[in-house]
């Protein structure tokens, strides 16, 4: 062994610690050996200098079990674990063993020969990990670029298609007769399709190497069924199903992405519809999860073919195609589900389908509620109290024109980040942005400072403002600020409670202002 | 040329006087295609086939608008950009992005480099001309009083 490896050796029974630390010095005697009695302390030392293994002990005064090896392993994921364990206690050391450890020795039975040979391997094999790792990464990279550039080159003929067949439908070459019309409409939607294809597979390409990022707010999950079921009503009435929505009454806000959720929506439905016959029915339905009612549970019902019980395990899986299904229409890539799965994950919420035989299918997902209380809990409170006082920042943003969706979506999130830039961490809060039925947006601040002082959150936003000339053309500002009352709340109530009632009373706040609604969790 | 098709996307008011639209991409056949897209909607168009030529065509013909593809021979689009921005003669024209490329990784680039509006290939041609339209209302092309 490498005369300067330095070993951490976590072990909190000094007797212990030193047969041990006897047998490693026996082993390699310029070995650098730091110990450590208490999990804390060699967490500290595993940051202050990286050692080539750890020898862990499970069962330390401030941690237990499995647990402890899962905090070295966050702390460290790159340095070799040995496990030492007891007689009594090898069960544990094999589970920890499971989870990436890389070996583990009894300490009655030690001998400086079977400890010298396990650091070995464990080195070796944490290196082979480690590059193995590195290579899987390149891989992934590589291939997201070659993707990439794929679909680049797919889009240009795809563009070109698209272009001389929208010219010949338009008529602007000419008349075009009914047949003809038909046959063009036919080659359009393949286009389509295709064009469908080429942005999935980049969409899963990024999914599978973590390169999705949400931008999450507040969402009004009815609303988002409901254009959902407005954009495929036409495909469904011309196939003949019928496509409905069913949404419980008093359904709160979810905290996600808009786009991202319509997107998961929009592939089940439009799944749902191409494996239903005419006169089936599809319905979306949402309600919430009664065993966890911090989530909402979304479901689209068909009454297809249904899926076969081991399609069910498989169906969300990358390009997997269902061999039974009896579908009249051309398939896709198999990877909607698939980018599904990924986004409803990406969100914290499951997907799952079920069947009743032959009777049709339901997929359903779930999304985290959107509650304000938990948002504003580590802001207005400190110290387990709540703060004295606290005020609303109102941040209006109007575009000074009609703008096209993108660039004004993309002038919103300059605006939020501006708002970002000038909250304190912790102290401060940007409230999730709320979806309006207009292009104008409200922002909302939580800045916990008072009303006299609130005029430094409100220069300091325009000061941001003043750095970013290219928002300023883009739209109107507004700035404005209110005190949210919190020292007349009972001081027998806990903290939960006036919390809450403090989200109560930002929500009224805001609801005054532009009649926008935040829903706090108990509506 | 009175026996020429409408557009049934048309957006304009026909009354208005034509607006000239420079058209950049290096592909012939797309070139074409906009050309006739444009055309049916009374916009006169010229091209140009890289970043060289868009802007010694955009001092020569003073288009009201210009549409960009970004993957460009001789200075890609954002070459381009750079350089209408810099130029004062120039950068008051406004430019609708037309690419292959990926919104997630070009959209907001090209928006801060001065773009008015990012659209991937295939476009909806409704939208794409809604959005050509409006820019043009907006800063007043040549044809309107400025």
């Amino acid at each position: 062994m490498n005369p300067a490896t330095h070993v951490l050796l976590i072990e909190d029974n000094p007797g212990d610690a030193d047969l041990v630390r006897l047998r490693l010095v026996e082993s390699n005697p310029t070995i650098d050996v730091s110990c450590a009695n208490r999990l804390a302390e060699g967490i500290v030392s595993l940051k202050e200098k990286t050692p080539a293994l750890v020898l862990l002990d499970l069962n330390l005064p401030d941690s237990h079990g499995a647990e402890t090896f899962r905090k070295v392993l966050e702390k460290a994921p790159d340095v070799p674990v040995v496990i030492l364990s007891g007689q009594d206690d090898e069960a544990l050391a094999i589970k920890a063993l499971h989870q990436g450890a890389q070996d583990y020795l009894v300490k009655g039975g030690l001998t400086s020969g079977a400890l010298d040979r396990a650091m070995r391997y464990a080195i070796e094999r944490q290196a082979l990990l480690r590059s193995l790792e590195i290579s899987r990464k390149q891989q992934l990279e590589f291939k997201n670029q070659f993707l990439s550039h794929v679909s680049h080159e797919l889009r240009t003929p795809l563009t070109c298609i698209h272009q001389y067949v929208t010219i010949l439908l338009d008529g602007l070459a000419g008349d075009v007769t009914p047949e003809q019309r038909d046959h063009l409409s036919t080659v359009l939607r393949s286009v389509n399709q295709l064009g469908a294809m080429v942005r999935d597979l980049l969409e899963a390409a990024r999914a599978e190497s973590g390169k999705i990022t949400l931008e999450l707010g507040c969402v009004s999950i009815e609303e988002l069924i409901r254009s959902a079921i407005a954009m495929l009503q036409p495909l469904a009435s011309q196939k003949g199903v019928g496509l409905e929505a069913g949404v419980e009454g008093g359904i709160s806000f979810v905290h996600g992405d808009p786009d991202r959720i319509l997107e998961v929506v929009i592939n089940l439905i439009d799944n749902a519809i191409k494996f239903t016959p005419a006169d089936g029915a599809v319905t979306v339905r949402a309600s919430r999860v009664t065993t966890d009612p911090d989530f909402v549970c979304v479901s689209v019902s068909d009454t297809g073919c249904g899926i076969t019980v081991e399609a069910r395990s498989l169906i969300f899986e990358r390009l997997y195609q269902d061999p039974n299904s009896v579908d009249d229409s051309r398939k896709g890539l198999g990877l909607g589900l698939f980018i599904a799965k990924e986004l409803v994950s990406l969100h914290g919420g499951r997907i799952w389908a079920a069947s009743d035989g032959a009777s049709g299918s339901t997929f359903s997902f779930t999304l985290p509620l959107y509650s304000l209380p938990k948002l504003l809990l580590p802001v207005i409170t400190y110290e387990g109290r709540l703060r004295e006082a606290f005020v609303l920042v109102r941040f209006d943003l109007r575009p000074k024109s009609r703008p096209a969706r993108g660039n004004w979506k993309e002038v919103c999130k300059h605006a939020r980040e501006l708002l970002e830039r000038c909250v304190y961490l912790d102290k401060d809060l940007v409230l999730p942005p709320m979806r309006t039925a207009g292009p104008e947006q409200t922002f909302f601040v939580v800045a916990s400072t008072d009303l006299e002082r609130s005029p430094i959150m409100i220069s300091r936003i325009r000061g941001q403002m003043d750095k970013l000339p290219d928002l300023k053309a883009c739209g109107s500002f507004e700035l404005s600020s209110v005190a949210v009352p919190s020292s007349d709340l009972p001081a027998e109530i806990s903290l939960q409670e006036k919390v809450e009632e403090v989200a109560r009373r930002v929500t009224e706040i805001a609801r005054a202002g532009v009649g926008i609604p935040i829903n706090t969790q108990e509506e | 040329m009175q026996s020429k098709q409408m557009d049934p996307n048309q957006e304009r008011n026909p009354t208005m006087p034509t607006q000239k639209i420079l058209i950049v991409d290096d592909d012939p056949d797309l070139r074409q295609a906009l050309r006739l897209r444009l055309r049916a909607n009374q916009y006169d168009t010229v091209s140009a086939v890289d970043g060289y030529s868009a802007i010694s065509q955009a001092y020569k013909e003073r288009p009201d608008l210009i549409i960009l593809d970004l993957g460009l021979p001789a200075g890609d689009g954002f070459v381009v950009l750079d350089r209408l921005r810099r130029d004062d003669k120039l950068s008051a024209i406004p430019v609708v992005v037309l690419t292959a490329r990926d919104p997630q990784n070009n959209e907001q680039r090209v928006l801060e480099s001065g773009a008015t509006a990012f659209f991937q290939k295939p476009a909806d041609n409704h939208e794409l001309l809604e959005v050509i339209r409006h820019s043009l209302s907006q800063c007043g092309g040549k044809g309107l009083p400025s």
